[in-house]
């Protein structure tokens, strides 16, 4: 920022030397290209299709027995027992007996593409471990669309995932929102208007990778936090400049832009609500300094992801509508993940607009979200909870999508989303369950008992 | 392998507040659908009886025992055993100062019975997974020999150690710097140095001079060439696991593999050599180029070959409790059910020589009783047991939980609960 500051002074005496000639022909304005990697996604060949006759959990809280889910021009045009017969006269119908239908799962932490399978030093692309601070970097610029795990996740009824950027770093770079379908490239995946997210990560990564690996700033959490606070108080200098030019351009000046940069861009955005915050943060007493974070800022804290203690602070991430994205069981691997409790989701569920969400951070958990939230389910029934079927999917999708800020788009089975839908050979929260179909924008994507309609990397060809 | 004997008073001394048996007290369990781990197979509405922490009847025609325990028709399973993974050894991970399953200096003779800790909270939280018997694999050191393996049970007490010197790990396969083939070889020429030797000392048995008495190390190898001590060795690739196949008959070795991801394509080799195999179900990714074969139904498919599959989750073992889970998996991806429950105890048993892993007259009791299907997510447990002992399946998760459920006009942190 201190660069910037002399030459918006010289433009201001200028100005004032020149009496504010609002005559003056003004140079073409300086635009931030918010969106240079548009997505190319092109819906699969599709058809009008009527499953029928399944338990099918919507993601908004219902389970309807025997029921119709229509799939038309990719959107879930009907769910019920009897449609009408007008509406489903040109449907492909597939007899979904004794099934369980879903909304499409949503994974908001996956690393798939970024460190891909198989792992290979020269794919080691997720983490940016050169400064602390790397919001400049996204990481669809490192994912290989190739990765098989993309194909296993979709077997497990992904539809759509976050791929964020480590957590080596405070600030890691920007996540993306990817639709699971095979494509050549990440923008053929890319799920359209989805917002960016950004990564950040408290505790002992950064702390570690820098300052027990490299002996520079962050060394403790203390310098963490200071850390996140530099980077704030000079995104919004940077944005500042800008809203100056902006307005002082509206207002018919001739004024010089800002100098772009790439890390403040996203900062900057952040602070506009147009990054969402995907914070890998796992204690109670870092989750809520980070809220304050976001208060002292004036943008919102986001999702916390991992969050082991969640459970300790409930009211407070339900207060200040926080998501918190979780597994259920891992721990022990690491000081901050020593309390976790298995009910974790299900106790910062509990409270009144609370937003929980089941993650699998995993290439291999990302397969079985729906198991992930089955281990969930049942322990907080034997403790004390009362949960339903219709109730926790929503953990794997309607608030999954919240989190991501798509939930006008998908997550649940509402008239008018997105077809994103899967058919569950059986109860999803089995262990037994396997995804027999799944949907992307109502084209089939996967079926388990039709090679066609299952995808094999490159990679994967020739191999023996 | 050393065993060693506890005394059924020592564990009820240790086993503190919990309900235990004074010693000769009988108890049965009854009512319950059976998964023997035998030849029997599944017996419904069927009792066991325990005394002195065994198993002494199956299914008697009259139950007759101290305490009877009406399972109401709940499901009764050998204990799960887990295997090969680092159960005791780790507290927190990534905090150097609590592990031990490592060290440079390691070699053959690296004990995991030396550092495990029965106190682990890592334990208790296995438990929940119905385990109650764990073999305990040292990381190991700089070279290809990662020490021996122990046998220990989850009861948490100080004697759970049941057996040391088990059987040799060996970890072969892809080297990040170097080659694989230093490490193939240098287990080659210790097992032809070594039977090189054995012949020598046999021929010249009046000789003074082969008395000289034999290194640990030495010991360790004869008795692996002896076929008296498992070789495990942890190789993923397919050409590896042919080398290893080729080492079994050469020197007609006890061989299991562990992790094994190319088996699959040399499943009939395996069944042929009887060479069991210890591995993840879960894996399903070309996790790298030694691994391109990983499938959820691998575990079927070498089973169906006639090849002995155990199911483990090698590892750090703070996610050992899923072990049940990984079974389940397993079944949904082809294995038939009593083939993925004989992966989680007796050929578990088999493959280790434990005296465990199966419920049969002699055995010791380490049984469960589960509410349900023993695969499924809705299923917990109702009772353990561990050498007739019975377990508490609370951990200091639960303690976390409830405190934290509980509301207080004072912090949490200041209860004492």
């Amino acid at each position: 920022m201190a660069k910037l500051a002399p030459s918006l002074v010289v433009i201001a005496v200028s100005t004032a030397l020149l009496g504010c000639n609002q005559t003056q022909p003004q140079d073409p304005q300086v635009t931030i290209n918010k969106n240079p990697y548009p997505s190319t996604y092109q819906v699969l060949p599709r058809t009008t299709t009527l499953l029928t006759n399944a338990t099918v959990l919507t993601g908004t809280g219902e389970k309807i027995e025997s029921a119709d889910v229509l799939m038309l021009d990719g959107k879930i045009k009907a769910v019920g027992a009897n449609l009408s017969a007008d509406l489903i006269k040109d449907a492909q119908v597939i007899d979904a007996t004794g099934q369980w239908i879903t909304p499409g799962i949503i994974d908001v932490h996956s690393h798939l593409g970024v460190y891909p399978s198989p792992g290979a030093d020269a794919h080691n692309d997720g983490n940016e471990v050169t400064n602390p601070n790397t919001a400049e970097v996204w990481a669809e610029h490192s994912v290989w669309p190739q990765d098989p795990a993309f194909n296993r996740a979709r077997e497990g009824g992904v539809t759509t995932l976050q791929i964020l950027p480590g957590s080596a770093n405070l600030i890691g770079g920007r996540g993306v929102t990817l639709k699971n379908t095979p494509s050549t490239t990440m923008q053929g995946m890319k799920f359209p208007d989805a917002p960016y997210g950004l990564k950040m990560a408290c505790g002992e990564n950064p702390k570690g990778a820098y300052g027990r690996g490299q002996k520079v700033a962050p060394m403790t959490r203390m310098g963490n936090m200071a850390g996140y606070r530099q980077a704030f108080i000079e995104a919004t200098e940077y944005k500042r400049a800008w809203d100056k030019y902006e307005s002082d351009y509206a207002a018919g000046l001739n004024v010089k832009a800002p100098e772009r940069d790439l890390t403040k861009d996203t900062l900057k955005a952040v602070l506009e609500g147009e990054i969402l915050i995907h914070n890998h943060c796992y204690k109670a007493e870092e989750m809520a300094m980070m809220v304050d974070l976001g208060k002292e800022f004036n943008y919102h804290s986001g999702t916390f992801h991992h969050a082991i203690e969640g459970y300790k602070i409930a009211e407070l991430l339900a207060e200040n509508g926080n998501c918190a994205a979780m597994w259920p069981d891992w721990w022990g691997f690491k000081m901050e993940a020593n309390d976790m409790i298995v009910e974790n989701v299900a106790m910062v569920d509990a409270v009144k607009n609370s937003c929980a969400v089941v993650h699998s951070d995993s290439s291999t958990t990302i397969q079985r979200l729906n198991q992930e939230t089955a281990k969930i389910m049942y322990s907080a029934n034997q403790n004390g909870f009362e949960l339903t079927e219709e109730h926790v999917i929503s953990w794997i999708t309607s608030n999954a999508a919240k989190s991501l800020g798509i939930a006008d788009k998908t997550g649940s089975l509402e008239v008018g989303k997105n077809a994103d839908v899967v058919i569950w050979n059986s109860n999803p929260f089995s262990v037994y369950a396997q995804a027999d179909k799944v949907y992307i924008d109502g084209a089939k994507v996967f079926d388990r008992n039709d090679d066609a309609y299952r995808a094999k990397s490159d990679f994967m060809l020739g191999q023996q | 392998m050393k065993h060693f004997k506890y005394s059924l008073v020592a564990i009820s001394m240790f086993a503190g507040l919990l309900p235990s048996l004074a010693q000769a007290d009988t108890l049965a369990v009854t009512n319950a659908k059976i998964y023997t781990s035998t030849e029997q197979g599944v017996l419904t509405n069927a009792s066991v009886i325990i005394e002195d922490g065994k198993i002494i009847q199956l299914n008697p025609k009259v139950v007759n025992a101290d305490t009877i325990i009406d399972a109401k028709g709940g499901i009764l399973t050998p204990g799960f055993i887990g295997a090969m993974n680092s159960l005791g050894l780790v507290e927190v991970g990534q905090e150097k100062m609590t592990r031990d399953t490592n060290d440079k200096a390691a070699d053959m003779t690296f004990d995991p019975s030396l550092a495990f800790n029965p106190k682990s909270v890592a334990i208790p939280f296995a438990r929940k997974g119905g385990i109650t018997r764990n073999i305990v694999a040292p990381g190991g050191g700089e070279t290809i020999f990662s020490g021996q393996t122990i046998e220990v049970t989850l009861t948490g007490d100080w004697d759970s150690v049941v057996a040391t010197e088990q059987a040799l790990f060996v970890s072969l396969g892809a080297k990040h710097d170097g080659s694989r083939i230093i490490g193939m070889q240098n287990l080659i020429n210790k097992l032809e140095e070594r039977q090189k030797a054995l012949a020598k000392a046999e021929n010249k048995a009046s000789d003074k001079d082969a008395a000289k008495e034999p290194t640990k190390e030495e010991l360790i190898i004869n008795a692996v060439l002896k076929g008296d001590k498992p070789l495990i060795a942890y190789a993923d690739r397919g050409s590896d696991i042919m080398q290893l196949i080729k080492l079994k008959h050469r020197f007609n070795l006890d061989l299991v593999l562990l992790e094994a991801a190319d088996a699959v394509t040399l499943a009939d080799e395996l069944a042929q050599a009887n060479i069991p195999v210890v591995m993840d179900a879960m894996r399903s990714l070309p996790e790298s180029f030694d691994s391109l074969h990983n499938s959820l139904d691998n575990a079927g498919k070498l089973s169906k070959a006639g090849v002995k599959v155990v199911l483990a989750t090698p590892g750090d073992a703070h996610g050992n409790y899923a072990l049940r889970y990984s079974a389940g998996n397993a079944v949904a991806n082809g294995m038939t059910y009593d083939d993925a429950m004989a992966a989680i105890t007796s050929n578990v048993a088999d493959t280790f020589n434990l005296n465990a892993g199966r419920i049969a007259v002699g055995m010791p009791a380490d049984i469960v009783l589960w509410s349900g299907d023993p695969f499924e997510y809705s299923s917990h447990i109702e009772k353990m047991w561990i050498g007739g002992e019975e377990q508490s399946t609370q951990s200091r998760q639960d303690e976390l939980r409830d405190r934290y459920m509980t509301k207080s006009s004072m912090p949490q942190a200041y209860t004492n609960k």
